[in-house]
């Protein structure tokens, strides 16, 4: 494993998405939209750039399954669960040492 | 299908072909149906698809080149090729201004050593000095302005004895020490600045009879050939080192490195 703390936006979202199993190109795409999934529009240029770099970190492989248009799926290696948990742990860490700020706790105008 | 997806999709595929082709070759086809599925998605705004497509065409093509050039880089191989065409170029470049630079710098004597020959020939006949070199005023040469070549003589101290020149009004004379090379070698070539902005180039030849014929002319035509040159010599430079980034680019974006398609 080789990805350095922070990960950036679509490292980040891909490795989130695929935490929840196996998943195709577009699948991948749709969960970074969503606001727990990272909430980033990501193209197909950036997606598979980021799972290129991502397999030949080893933290990403495809799986070989193929549905019946051919979409190629891909899921975690135990090295990029690992690199998700580190992030997360790190993350985790700055809420809490920030979280007397009262920053997190705001509500946001509509 | 929105007008903006109309627009921004034709633009999306042809682009496609930017990726480098180890990239495409793999991910080309899965980028078409993760499109296609995207575009099938009822829930997604078609301008917002439109902009992110823009975006990630931007983003995307620039960060995969670069990665690839990174890989170029990277390959000792066509590293070292690429430096050694980049010192060739230097190489040929240097020539393509050295070469012509002599030849100009050497032709520019060529009127002053036909002056210096002839008039040595007819002082060593024994013809007077003064009908040799005309000393008249309206003979003298203003070596700042013009380009005409003119002839000095001097005594075997080094002391004019005629001139046909003038610098703001003088009579101008070279260092001593270029008399002494003269005087051993009976010739001399060199590149006389009397004053700055004022380059002379010039012949002087010793008499076997005692004594010293210089002649010179003004080297401004010559040097602003030369600074030509020069210019000329370092866009082909330019050149020929964005050649070697391109070819090495290409080469590098055709021909990836095999461990990595293999990867």
């Amino acid at each position: 494993m080789s990805l350095e703390a922070p990960l950036t936006a679509p490292v980040f979202a891909t490795l989130l998405s695929l935490a929840q199993g196996e998943k195709h190109g577009y699948a991948i795409m749709k969960d970074a939209r969503q606001p727990e999934g990272g909430g980033i529009a990501m193209g197909p240029g950036t997606l598979y750039g980021t799972l290129n770099r991502l397999m030949e970190q080893g933290l990403v492989l495809e799986t070989g399954l193929s549905d019946d248009q051919r979409r190629r799926y891909y899921q975690l290696t135990e090295s990029g669960h690992a690199a998700l948990t580190l992030e997360l742990d790190r993350l985790r860490a700055v809420v809490t040492a920030n979280a007397h700020l009262g920053l997190a706790t705001q509500e946001r105008p509509a | 299908m929105s007008t903006a997806l109309r627009l921004v999709l034709p633009v999306y595929r042809a682009a496609a072909w930017l990726y480098p082709p180890r990239f495409r070759r793999r991910y080309a086809g899965q980028m078409h149906l993760t499109l296609r599925d995207a575009m099938a998605d009822q829930s997604l705004p078609p301008a917002s698809l439109a902009s992110t497509l823009l975006r990630d065409l931007a983003q995307s093509l620039w960060k995969e080149n670069l990665d690839m050039l990174k890989e170029t880089a990277s390959r000792p191989l066509l590293l070292f090729n690429a430096l050694m065409l980049a010192a060739l170029a230097t190489v040929l470049a240097l020539a393509f201004y050295a070469i012509p630079q002599q030849v100009l710098r050497q032709d520019a004597n060529d009127p002053q050593l036909e002056l210096v020959g002839n008039a040595a020939l007819r002082l060593q006949a024994g013809i007077p000095v003064a009908q040799v070199i005309s000393s008249s005023p309206e003979a003298q040469v203003n070596v700042a302005e013009s380009l005409s070549p003119f002839l000095i003589a001097f005594d075997e101290q080094g002391h004019v004895t005629a001139s046909a020149a003038q610098l703001n009004g003088s009579t101008i004379a070279p260092p001593p020490g270029v008399f002494d090379y003269a005087r051993t070698h009976s010739e001399e070539r060199l590149t006389w600045q009397p004053q700055p902005g004022v380059r002379l180039a010039t012949v002087i030849h010793h008499l076997p009879s005692g004594g010293f014929v210089l002649s010179a002319r003004n080297m401004r035509e010559i040097e602003a050939r030369e600074a030509q040159m020069g210019q000329m010599a370092r866009l082909l430079w330019l050149a020929m080192l964005a050649i070697v980034a391109l070819g090495t680019f290409l080469f590098g974006w055709l021909r990836p490195s095999p461990a990595r398609v293999h990867a």
